[in-house]
C-alpha cells in the first residue's frame, strides 16, 4: 500500500502539523498531490518556500510581513498612539478587513499559557511594553480571545501597562451585529447584558 | 415524568431486552450478577450519557461486541421523549426524538432520573472530593450558568497550579491568575451556599421520613466562608502556595458535612445510618428537581433494601411521593413489599433476561 512508502509518509505527517488537518483530510491532500500533473506539486512547494522566504515578522509589532517594518506600522497616515494587541496575526487581519480601525497593532503570538510552558518571555510582551516606554502611545486596546488564558493575559498586560501611565482597555464582547438574539450563547448572553450601554 | 418503555442491545450482561415499567413501584428481583443493576445503569446511561459506576465506556459494550443500544420512551408532563443511544467502537451517537444531538450536553434536562445505588454510601464516609463531585453535577444539571463558572475555575486553577510548580513563578502572572481564580471562586460559594440552604432542609425532611427519631442535618463548610474575601486570602496564602507548588485556598478545598444527632456521620454513624443519610440526599433531590421543574424524576433504587431494617425500608417507600415512578432491584423479594396503596409490578432478572412476573 502507497501509505507505507516513507516518502508519502513523510507528505501526509507534513500535512497534519497545519491547524485543523486530521489523519483523513492529510492522506486525501497527499494522494491528491500525488495524482495531479506535477506542475500542481511544484507550484504548491515553490509558492510555500518563496512565500516563507519573504514574510517575516514586523520589528516593531510583530506582525507577518513582507517590508520591515510592515505597512501598517509605517503608515503614517495611521495613529500610533493607540495600540490594539491581539494573540495571532490572524486577530490584526480580522480588525484590518473592518476598515475602520485606524491605529496600529503588536502581535503577541500566544497568551500566557503555563499548562503549555508559555510565560511573559515567550510572548512578544516586553517589545510592547518597550514601545509603551519610548512615548507616544496613549492607549492600549487589549483584544486577547476571551478564554482563561486570554482573559488572564489582558489583565497582567494592564496591571503592566497602567504602571507606565497609560490608559489600558478591553474591547467589548456581546450580541454579534445582525445576529438574533436567539441564537447567542448563555455566556454570550449573560456578558452582553453586564456590559449593557445607557441609550 | 415516567419511563414507558427501555430497550437494550449489547449493553453489558444484558440480552436483547425490553422492560415495561409501570407508572407505580417498579421490582425487579434476582440473584446477583444476573443484570439488575445494569438493567438501571442502561436507563441512567440514555437520560445522562453517562454511566453511575464507570468513566470507561468500553466496559459497557457486552463481552466480544463492539456495539451497543439503549432506546428510551419518556413521557414527560408536556411531551413524549424519545433518546436513542448508539456506542459502536468508541463514538457515542444520541438522537432526540429522531434528531441527532450536535453536544452530548445537550442530552441534560431531556429527562430526569435520580439515581441510588449502594457506592452512594461513599458520599457519607468518603472524602471531601466525593461530596464536592456530588454538588458540582446536581447543580450544574439545575443551573447552566453554574457549570459555565465551574469549567472556568477549573481551568484557571490548572494553570495556576502549573505556574506555582515552575522553578521561580513570575509574581505579575500569578497576580494575574488570582484575580478569574477569585471572581469564579466567588460565583461557586454563593451557588454552593444557595443550593444547600434548598436542599438542607429537604434531605432533612427525607431522612426524619425514614428514621424519625435521629434528626439529620447537612452544612456547608466553605474553604472561605466570605466570597469577597478570596482575594485577601489568596494573597495571605500566597507563600505557603508557592513554597508547596500548589493552590491551598478557595472552593476546590469545600466540604459538605452530613451530621446525624449532631455528630458527623462520617466518623460517627453506623453504617445502616450512612446508608439512610446518602438515600435522604437523594431523596431531596427529587424534591429540589420538583421544585425547579414542576414534574417529579423517575427514581431508581439499587439494592437499597439491603443494610435497611424492615421498619425504615417500609418506611423509605411510604415516603415517596405517589406521583414518583420508582424501579427497584432486589435479591429478597419477601424484604421490599411496597406500601399497599401504591400498584406494583414484578419483574424477574435472569442471565440477563427480563421477565414480566
Amino acid at each position: 500500500m502507497l501509505i507505507h512508502v516513507p516518502s508519502v509518509e513523510r507528505l501526509i505527517e507534513a500535512f497534519r502539523r497545519l491547524p485543523g488537518i486530521g489523519k483523513r483530510t492529510a492522506e486525501r491532500l497527499a494522494l491528491h498531490v500525488l495524482s495531479a500533473p506535477a506542475e500542481l506539486a511544484e507550484t504548491l512547494s515553490d509558492a510555500v518556500r518563496d512565500a516563507r522566504s519573504r514574510i517575516t515578522t514586523c520589528d516593531i509589532c510583530g506582525n507577518l510581513t513582507e517590508a520591515n517594518p510592515c505597512t501598517i506600522c509605517a503608515d503614517e497616515r495611521r495613529d500610533h498612539s493607540v495600540v490594539c494587541v491581539v494573540e495571532r496575526p490572524a486577530g490584526a487581519m480580522a480588525i484590518e478587513k473592518g476598515g475602520t480601525y485606524r491605529g496600529v497593532y503588536h502581535v503577541l503570538h500566544g497568551v500566557l499559557n503555563p499548562l503549555e510552558g508559555i510565560g511573559p518571555a515567550e510572548l512578544k510582551i516586553e517589545g510592547l511594553l518597550e514601545r509603551v516606554r519610548r512615548g507616544g502611545v496613549r492607549e492600549v486596546i487589549v483584544a486577547t480571545n476571551t478564554t482563561a488564558e486570554g482573559e488572564t493575559t489582558a489583565l497582567y498586560l494592564s496591571k503592566q501597562v497602567s504602571a507606565l501611565n497609560v490608559a489600558v482597555t478591553r474591547i467589548a464582547h456581546g450580541v454579534p451585529m445582525g445576529g438574533g438574539l436567539e441564537y447567542t450563547d448563555d455566556q454570550t448572553l449573560q456578558r452582553a447584558l453586564e456590559g449593557r450601554t445607557r441609550l | 415524568m415516567r419511563l414507558n418503555e427501555l430497550t437494550c442491545s449489547g449493553f453489558r450482561c444484558l440480552g436483547e431486552l425490553q422492560f415495561l415499567p409501570i407508572p407505580g413501584v417498579n421490582i425487579v428481583h434476582g440473584r446477583n450478577a444476573q443484570g439488575k443493576t445494569s438493567l438501571l445503569e442502561a436507563a441512567y446511561f440514555a437520560v445522562t450519557s453517562k454511566s453511575h459506576r464507570t468513566n470507561t465506556e468500553s466496559e459497557l459494550v457486552r463481552h466480544n461486541h463492539d456495539r451497543f443500544q439503549i432506546r428510551a420512551e419518556v413521557a414527560r408532563r408536556d411531551r413524549e421523549v424519545r433518546i436513542e443511544v448508539n456506542w459502536w467502537q468508541g463514538t457515542k451517537r444520541i438522537k432526540v426524538n429522531h434528531v441527532a444531538l450536535s453536544r452530548v450536553s445537550d442530552l441534560l434536562g431531556r429527562a430526569n432520573i435520580i439515581f441510588f445505588s449502594p457506592e452512594d454510601i461513599a458520599l457519607i464516609q468518603g472524602a471531601a472530593s466525593v461530596r464536592r463531585r456530588f454538588f458540582d453535577m446536581e447543580m450544574a444539571q439545575l443551573q447552566p450558568s453554574y457549570l459555565a463558572a465551574l469549567q472556568q475555575y477549573r481551568q484557571v486553577l490548572r494553570q495556576r497550579n502549573q505556574l506555582l510548580r515552575q522553578p521561580t513563578p513570575d509574581l505579575p502572572q500569578l497576580e494575574a491568575w488570582d484575580e478569574p481564580l477569585a471572581r469564579h471562586g466567588a460565583v461557586l460559594i454563593e451557588e454552593r451556599r444557595k443550593f444547600l440552604r434548598d436542599l438542607a432542609p429537604l434531605a432533612t425532611r427525607a431522612y426524619a421520613h425514614i428514621a424519625p427519631d435521629e434528626p439529620v442535618e447537612i452544612r456547608y463548610h466553605p474553604d472561605v466562608p466570605d466570597a469577597a474575601a478570596l482575594p485577601k486570602t489568596l494573597l495571605k496564602a500566597r507563600n505557603s502556595d508557592l513554597r508547596q507548588g500548589v493552590t491551598n485556598r478557595g472552593p476546590h478545598r469545600d466540604d459538605f458535612e452530613v451530621y446525624v444527632s449532631g455528630k458527623p456521620a462520617r466518623i460517627f454513624a453506623s453504617q445502616g445510618q450512612q446508608k439512610t443519610a446518602a438515600l435522604a440526599l437523594r431523596l431531596a433531590e427529587i424534591e429540589l428537581v420538583h421544585d425547579r421543574t414542576r414534574e417529579y424524576p423517575i427514581l431508581m433504587l439499587d439494592e437499597v433494601m439491603a443494610e435497611l431494617d424492615a421498619a425504615r425500608a417500609e418506611r423509605l417507600l411510604d415516603s415517596i411521593h405517589p406521583d414518583v415512578q420508582c424501579v427497584l432491584t432486589t435479591t429478597n423479594l419477601n424484604a421490599s413489599l411496597p406500601s399497599a396503596q401504591r400498584a406494583s409490578a414484578h419483574f424477574l432478572m435472569q442471565g440477563g433476561r427480563l421477565e414480566t412476573r
